[in-house]
């Protein structure tokens, strides 16, 4: 069916393309530059009409045009020139620079279609085809290196799952500090469904990652409190735009293909652990079965001798290093992206229809992510003055086996990360035996047999989304509009999860089926002017109401105890459970922007907005449900005011200061509630108080502003541009769970007194340092360094508590002083020159003495760089990114079970002969002091566990740093000439190798991927067994017809 | 056209922008109160808490440092005297959040609401059984502030000194038991416990100041006599009816299930100690195959039951036994004692007989010892008719152990409280508190590489590692009064 519709199509365009063939005269020319150099992508179009083409990459074009016709050359930064045929059918001409219109348009604010040089505040604008060229599967993902001032963090949670998006720093202690997401104008949820935490878990994916990368015209980076004023409270971390493609205006309808391949190989570089010696406890090897099941993460044997040894199935095998278990569980994974799309455009109207096809197997076994995406866009002028945009999405997306985390149960990477060298995973296949119950590895019932774990745990989940919108815009004069638009995100989620019967942590087994509703509704009303008083003085502004609603919805069924065992159904659960949540959420809001502009150099923008939050409405309450902020910002276009020296282009200076208001990010903060809950003990109800967290009436909206000067140049004939940004913002009254003593029966408190403030600045250098007919050589590099700091956080000054990885000696923490996001965990005892303190058990083995919990480190890196380079030669193109991130650190799960199970190199030093210990004999120690008698010792080999055993409860230990340089992505791309394409029915056809993650040029932590966390929550810096990280290669062809 | 617009932008701008948010945010599957009945019967579910605690406080340690449960299992810590701070602060973590918080809610809904005083009699005495819990297993423990978060705003409580705690709860007992009369109370069938029989309640609430006064003995002699005293004339138990525990079913949901039980279906790492199969095989105990089953077969032959070493791993045992594996050693009886629907026992009639045969020996209080320790004995084998049938003794077996095995009065306490040990099986944290309490029986300590005891029993448990940072100063307080936070550091009434 596809196949024939394909045809038709083709058939279809051919009938058009002759009917294009009846055009009267045909017109070639090159296109060049004042020195003659030829000028590629410049547009030719014969006035008056739709009729248009482009210069290839020599500059030549070819058109055809009514014989009187006049041509019309027109090219980004260039001045537009035109040409009349009069007869001739060559004609060539050269166009002149023109700096001022160097100055792109952008998108910014409620969709608004602004000059970049009117801007007070800093927006990065990044074109569909820089996202389209090298796919992910989270669109997001594209994005990272490539803009100063955001913060990326891809975890290791499998390609299914979620990014963290960071704009100028975090800004919120305990809430959500990733961006707002607005797609064509309507916000959009990004909530994650699920992640991975202390027990286990799944990470569920989020919002943005539904998103079609080929559908995507631009994304704008609104990253000032400036910039996102007019989105209020929710655009308070941030705003990303993104706009998709709508149809453009060309001969009849456009077909665009494109598919990729992707393939994804586990990056086995990183793990390093020992290979010389392998199972067994005190340097000896198992002697029995039952202890081999005993020692399964026990590297503790002897050297390898290749004797034989017995195993955990009963089986002896050779004594020896068996290789690459990773390799041998991973497979490749694969990524397939088709889309296809229909255009076409008039005067009048425009529309696009695409459907996208992405399909992954992720390299962890029978994992894998289905998602169609349909997206129709249309536009049209309805009468003389009214315009309706309509703007659709429909994404269905089938998980299944999102991999589990962090906590062994379920965990196969826990299992295959730890296995001793001479113990070859494939003897561990299938996971469970004739019965269906799980082959027992280990001693331990919660870390789970890896193949158990993919092929008999079941996690699947199936989400339907629609994103719509539809606005309609009526000119009442030319210079006032009147604008209404609505629009929503649908999505509605069904997930289920099976512990199956004969999971030795689980026998009976569990299951839950969960289905989700969430609906967000955005309603806007515009009423706008736009007028040139003067000739030299204009002023634009306009007034707007919204009203934003979000409800969510869970229905949950579940239970444990299958009754048969092997029928994974609700009604087979001896115990049954079920619940529903239900949360709802409405933010009210009018806003006004008004903007002055004099002689196109001078520009001052002021906003306002007043938010009223349903979270923070009860009867009763007395405090404000809502805040009036506003902005204020400007920029002087310097090189038009001015006289300045001949190689300066173009200069502005810009500034702003803004405010944001926002409200408690969940519904029903406000009021102790109580609950009826479970299904009653013996006939009797259960009655308790509900939550865990010590509700505040008193709650009024959190506050941040921001301060924000830079400078925009470009030089030497635009060969060098340079945009600079400092700010400077704070948060205050933040609404924070502050951690209270277990004792106090609550989990948290929520206050209302979090401050936190971030500085930074943000470089980006572009530069082209060849440009020649033939070859063109750009490169940019940005860079961003973000400082933060708590400053307070209750009336106390407490700390906040965030995750804790499964060791449980480590937290990331919110301490008042310090920077967002500590890691805060036990140290060593030292003396005051630094010894360590060990106790000395009775086996005369110093036992490293467990001290306080100590800031060891800082999770989130206030360093960013990334580098990007494209070369052109002829119809080649070459790009290349490299990202770096430095001055964070990480605690890293596998390198301490690493040491504790004898696997780590580190627990190499002293098997043979002994490992000589000094410090300071805890026995004599004087904690006031710092003082204690010092000892020298030789840990003997069969103690060395005992030893390594205790070193790795201490996280001190194992926070390292984090940074990296890593070359990220790259792809070469050849697009055919236009000579060859003039033959046929093609317009452009473009092929790409592509491949991403491909090696890192520094790294500093041993073992592991250092952005590999397990989470996007707020809680960075924790590792503990996640996915491998992977290099991925592919190819992708685009084809337009 | 162009009018609907005007009209449009007018709705618009009269509607105000915050109309009916108030409503929108009270939370529309949430009652601002329920019924304190309900809340009771969660109460008591709480106070017999969940798998977590009960697997890491109660068994993993407490049942193996008694020496009743003994294993290889390396995360046992408790068998071999090793450290895990977050097992071993379990119940603090669990408690506090669900049976204190619960309890102390209700005390304040009772008052405003006026309910009759037996309510927050029996009420009381739950929350002063919690909270001995908590004070004998850790020491100092927030007590007069805990579980306030909301009722008084306080989120960092202080601890109080053991001394003090004592003496509060042995007070509210006295005065819970002068506001209990006869009859049933209001709280009716919601009591899970005694069906709101308030005669119970007040043997129970002299029974367990009973228990509170002895445990003064090495502390302050003269105050557990006075106590022992004033508990013996308020009336204590009188038979297995007032057995102080909380019945589970098997389901629906965790929160109804035994945690112990939901602990045995998924660990079969445990087994009968050698010390207890021991002791239960020289008395030629008819529970031995109640409490025990061999492993590999579920024989409960009493010749087929072998107790199993404490401080023993894997490798230690094939060098002593040249077994590969524990199978052929008992474990608790799967068929009889080990069930999602098992009672949740916290003190017995049989205990009560006990204390007073030994209030008797010490003081001569009470009845005559002998007769309360054939009572104790007769009543510790009866009870186990609480599991079932499984669980019920021929009374010719019974009678027959105690001919076998007379009082002897010259060796009253020694053998009363080893008794005690075996009746409170299960019950782990009574068992711990009375072994340091009397040191009875006489455990060996085990000596296992890595310990952190350097080879003898623990004292107590360590606080949540979360309270240095959440309540440091309060937390740092409590460890400058009572001594480090090791398990090695005794409680204020477990003086040397």
């Amino acid at each position: 069916m596809k196949q024939k519709f394909k045809y038709c199509m083709l058939l279809f365009l051919f009938l058009i393309y002759q009917g294009a063939m009846a055009q009267n005269k045909t017109v070639t020319g090159t296109v060049t530059d004042e020195s003659g150099s030829p000028l590629p992508g410049v547009n030719v179009v014969e006035k008056g009409t739709s009729n248009g083409t482009s210069t290839d990459f020599d500059g030549n074009y070819s058109i055809s045009v009514a014989e009187n016709a006049t041509l019309v050359f027109s090219s980004l930064g260039y001045s537009t020139s035109e040409l009349s045929v009069a007869g001739r059918s060559t004609a060539n001409i050269s166009l002149a620079e023109d700096a001022s219109q160097l100055d792109e348009v952008v998108v910014t604010a409620l969709g608004i279609k602004r000059e970049t040089k009117a801007l007070g505040y800093s927006v990065t604008q990044v074109d569909g085809e820089e996202i389209a060229t090298v796919k992910t599967v989270n669109a997001i993902n594209s994005l990272q290196g490539k803009i100063a001032g955001v913060n990326i963090t891809q975890n290791s949670t499998g390609a299914a799952g979620s990014s963290r998006v960071i704009i100028r720093g975090n800004s919120t202690l305990t809430g959500n500090n990733q961006p707002l997401y607005v797609v064509d104008g309507i916000p959009i949820g990004n909530d994650n469904n699920g992640s991975a935490s202390l027990w286990g878990g799944s990470d569920g994916g989020d919002g943005i990652s539904s998103i079609a990368p080929d559908n995507i015209e631009s994304i704008s980076v609104l990253k000032g409190g400036a910039a996102s004023a007019l989105y209020g409270s929710r655009g308070a971390n941030g705003v990303i735009l993104i706009t998709t493609k709508g149809g453009t205006k060309k001969e009849g309808f456009g077909i665009e293909y494109s598919t990729t391949v992707n393939f994804d190989a586990i990056n086995t570089d990183l793990q390093d652990f020992q290979t010389t010696y392998g199972q067994g406890t005190q340097g000896r090897v198992p002697a029995t079965q039952e202890e081999a099941i005993n020692l399964g993460f026990s590297a503790w044997g002897p050297r390898f001798d290749g004797s034989s040894v017995i195993q955990w199935d009963g089986v002896e095998r050779p004594y020896s290093y068996t290789g690459n278990n990773l390799k041998r569980f991973y497979r490749t994974g694969t990524t397939f992206i088709n889309t296809v799309a229909f255009s076409t455009a008039d005067d009048k109207s425009n529309l696009r229809f695409s459907i996208t096809d992405l399909s992954n197997s992720d390299i962890v076994p029978n994992s894998s992510l289905n998602r169609k995406t349909f997206s129709l866009n249309g536009g049209t002028v309805l009468g003389e003055k009214l315009t309706l945009q309509v703007n659709s999405q429909y994404i269905v997306e089938d998980v299944i086996n999102r991999p589990r985390l962090s906590d062994s149960p379920g965990n196969a990477n826990f299992t295959v990360g730890l296995l001793p060298g001479n113990i070859d995973v494939n003897t561990l296949n299938p996971g469970a035996d004739e019965d269906g119950n799980e082959r027992q590895y280990n001693g331990n019932v919660f870390s789970t047999n890896p193949y158990f774990a993919a092929f008999n745990f079941r996690n699947e989940d199936t989400k339907n989304r629609i994103i719509a919108s539809a606005s309609l815009r009526y000119d009442i004069l030319d210079w006032l509009y009147v604008l209404g638009r609505v629009g929503t995100d649908h999505q509605t989620l069904r997930t289920t999860r099976i512990t199956p019967t004969g999971t030795l942590f689980n026998p009976l087994g569990d299951m839950n089926e969960l289905n989700r509703r969430f609906t967000q509704v955005d309603s806007d009303i515009i009423l706008g002017v736009d007028k040139g008083i003067t000739d030299k003085f204009a002023v634009s502004g306009l007034v707007g109401a919204n009203k934003n609603s979000i409800v969510r919805e869970d229905l949950n069924l579940g239970g444990n105890q299958f009754i048969v065992p092997g029928l994974f159904d609700i009604a087979n659960l001896r115990n049954q459970n079920r619940n529903r949540s239900f949360n709802k959420r409405e933010i009210g809001s009018i806003y006004g922007s008004l903007e002055l502009s004099y002689n196109n150099y001078a520009y001052l923008t002021f906003t306002g907005r007043n938010d009223w939050f349903s979270t923070l409405s009860f009867p009763g309450k007395t405090t404000p449900n809502n805040d009036f902020y506003s902005s204020i910002n400007g920029s002087l276009i310097l090189s038009d005011m001015l006289a300045m020296p001949t190689f300066v282009d173009f200069l502005k200076v810009r500034g702003g200061y803004s405010q944001v208001a926002g409200g408690a990010q969940e519904a029903y903060q406000l009021a102790l509630t109580y609950e009826i809950f479970g299904q009653g003990h013996l006939g009797q109800p259960l009655g308790r108080v509900s939550g865990g967290t010590v509700p505040n009436a008193n709650l009024v909206p959190f506050n941040k502003s921001e301060f924000e000067i830079g400078f925009d140049t470009r030089l030497f004939n635009n060969r060098l541009s340079l945009d600079f940004a400092y700010y400077a913002n704070e948060t205050t009254n933040d609404i924070v769970n502050v951690t209270t003593s277990v004792a106090s029966g609550f989990g948290a408190a929520s206050a209302n007194l979090g401050k936190l403030e971030n500085k930074g600045v943000e470089l980006l250098i572009s530069g082209t340092p060849i440009r020649t007919q033939d070859f063109n050589w750009t490169t940019t590099l940005n860079a961003t360094f973000n400082e933060s700091e708590i400053t307070a956080t209750n009336a106390d000054n407490s700390d906040i508590a965030l995750d804790e990885p499964r060791t449980r000696n480590v937290r990331i923490q919110q301490i008042v002083g310090q920077p967002f996001g500590v890691i805060f965990g036990t140290s060593y005892v030292r003396d005051n020159n630094g010894n360590i303190v060990y106790d000395i058990d009775g086996d005369g083995v110093p036992i490293a003495r467990q001290g306080e919990r100590k800031i060891l480190g800082e999770g989130v890196p206030p360093w960013n760089f990334g580098w990007t380079n494209s070369f052109r030669y002829k119809n080649f193109n070459l790009n290349f990114l490299i990202d770096a991130k430095f001055g964070g650190q990480i605690f890293s799960g596998t390198n301490s079970i690493a040491y504790g199970a004898g696997l780590h190199k580190k627990t190499l030093e002293g098997r043979e002969g002994g490992l000589s210990v000094t410090g300071v004999d805890g026995s004599t120690f004087d904690a006031d002091a710092g003082t204690g008698t010092s000892f020298t010792t030789t840990v003997s080999p069969e103690n060395l566990q005992t030893y390594w055993g205790r070193v790795n409860d201490i996280a001190e230990e194992f926070v390292e740093d984090a940074d990296y340089i890593k070359f990220r992505q790259f792809s070469l791309g050849y697009t055919l000439p236009s000579q060859i394409l003039d033959k046929t029915f093609l317009q452009s056809v473009t092929i790409n190798l592509i491949g991403q993650n491909l090696f890192y040029l520094s790294r500093s932590i041993d073992n592991i991927d250092p952005e590999s966390t397990y989470n996007a929550g707020n809680s960075q810096g924790l590792e503990y067994f996640g996915v491998p990280s992977t290099r991925s290669y592919g190819l992708s062809v685009n084809v337009q017809f | 056209m162009k009018k609907s617009i005007y009209i449009l932008l007018f709705v618009f701008a009269l509607t105000a922008c915050d109309e009916g948010f108030e409503e929108t945010n009270i939370n529309p599957q949430r009652p601002v109160q329920v019924s304190v009945n309900t809340k009771l019967t969660a109460a008591q579910l709480f106070v017999s808490s969940e798998r977590y605690d009960n697997w890491r406080a109660g068994l993993i340690y407490q049942s193996t440092m008694m020496q009743h449960i003994a294993t290889t299992a390396g995360y046992w810590d408790g068998d071999k005297y090793t450290w895990n701070r977050g097992y071993a602060s379990s119940l603090m973590d669990r408690y506090y959040g669900n049976a204190i918080k619960s309890l102390e809610d209700m005390l304040v809904q009772i008052d405003e609401e006026g309910l009759p005083a037996e309510m927050k009699a029996i009420t009381r005495i739950l929350r002063v059984f919690a909270f001995s819990r908590l004070t004998d297993l850790y020491g100092d423990v927030p007590y007069s502030e805990a579980g306030k978060a909301v009722l008084e705003d306080i989120l960092t409580p202080r601890y109080d000194p053991q001394s003090e705690i004592y003496a509060d709860m042995l007070n509210e007992l006295q005065e819970s038991a002068a506001d209990l009369g006869t009859g049933t109370s209001a709280f009716g069938d919601a009591d899970i416990i005694y069906n709101g029989d308030q005669g119970k309640w007040k043997r129970l609430a002299n029974s367990l100041m009973l228990r509170l006064g002895l445990r003064l003995i090495k502390v302050d002699p003269a105050a557990a006599q006075s106590w022992a005293t004033t508990a013996i004339a308020g009336g204590v138990m009188e038979s297995n009816d007032d057995i102080f525990y909380v019945p589970h079913t098997a389901g629906p949901e965790g929160v109804n299930q035994n945690g112990n039980g939901e602990v045995f279906l998924v660990d079969g790492n445990p087994r009968l100690s050698k010390t207890f199969v021991d002791i239960l095989q020289a008395g030629n105990d008819p529970r031995l195959p109640i409490l025990g089953a061999r492993r590999s077969d579920g024989s409960t032959d009493p010749a087929d039951l072998i107790g199993f070493p404490n401080g023993l791993d894997a490798n230690m045992l094939l060098d002593m036994t040249g077994e590969e594996n524990m199978d052929n050693y008992a474990e608790p009886n799967r068929s009889v004692i080990t069930g999602l629907d098992a009672p949740m026992i916290f003190q017995t009639y049989a205990e009560v007989q006990f204390m007073l045969a030994e209030a008797n020996v010490r003081w001569g209080l009470g009845g005559d010892a002998e007769t309360s320790y054939n009572n104790g004995v007769t009543a510790a084998m009866e009870m186990l008719s609480l599991y079932g049938d499984g669980g019920v003794i021929d009374p010719a077996d019974i009678a027959t152990y105690l001919t076998n095995n007379p009082y002897d009065a010259g060796n009253a306490l020694e053998q009363i409280n080893t008794q005690y040990w075996i009746a409170t099986f299960l019950n782990e944290y009574e068992t711990f508190s009375n072994w340091r309490r009397t040191g009875i029986p006489n455990l060996v300590p085990v000596n296992y590489p890595g310990n952190v005891t350097n080879g003898t029993i623990p004292r107590r448990m360590s606080y949540s590692e979360s309270e240095q940072v959440n309540n440091k100063a309060n937390y740092d307080e409590a460890i400058s009064r009572q001594g480090p936070d090791e398990l090695t550091t005794r409680v204020w009434w477990d003086v040397q």
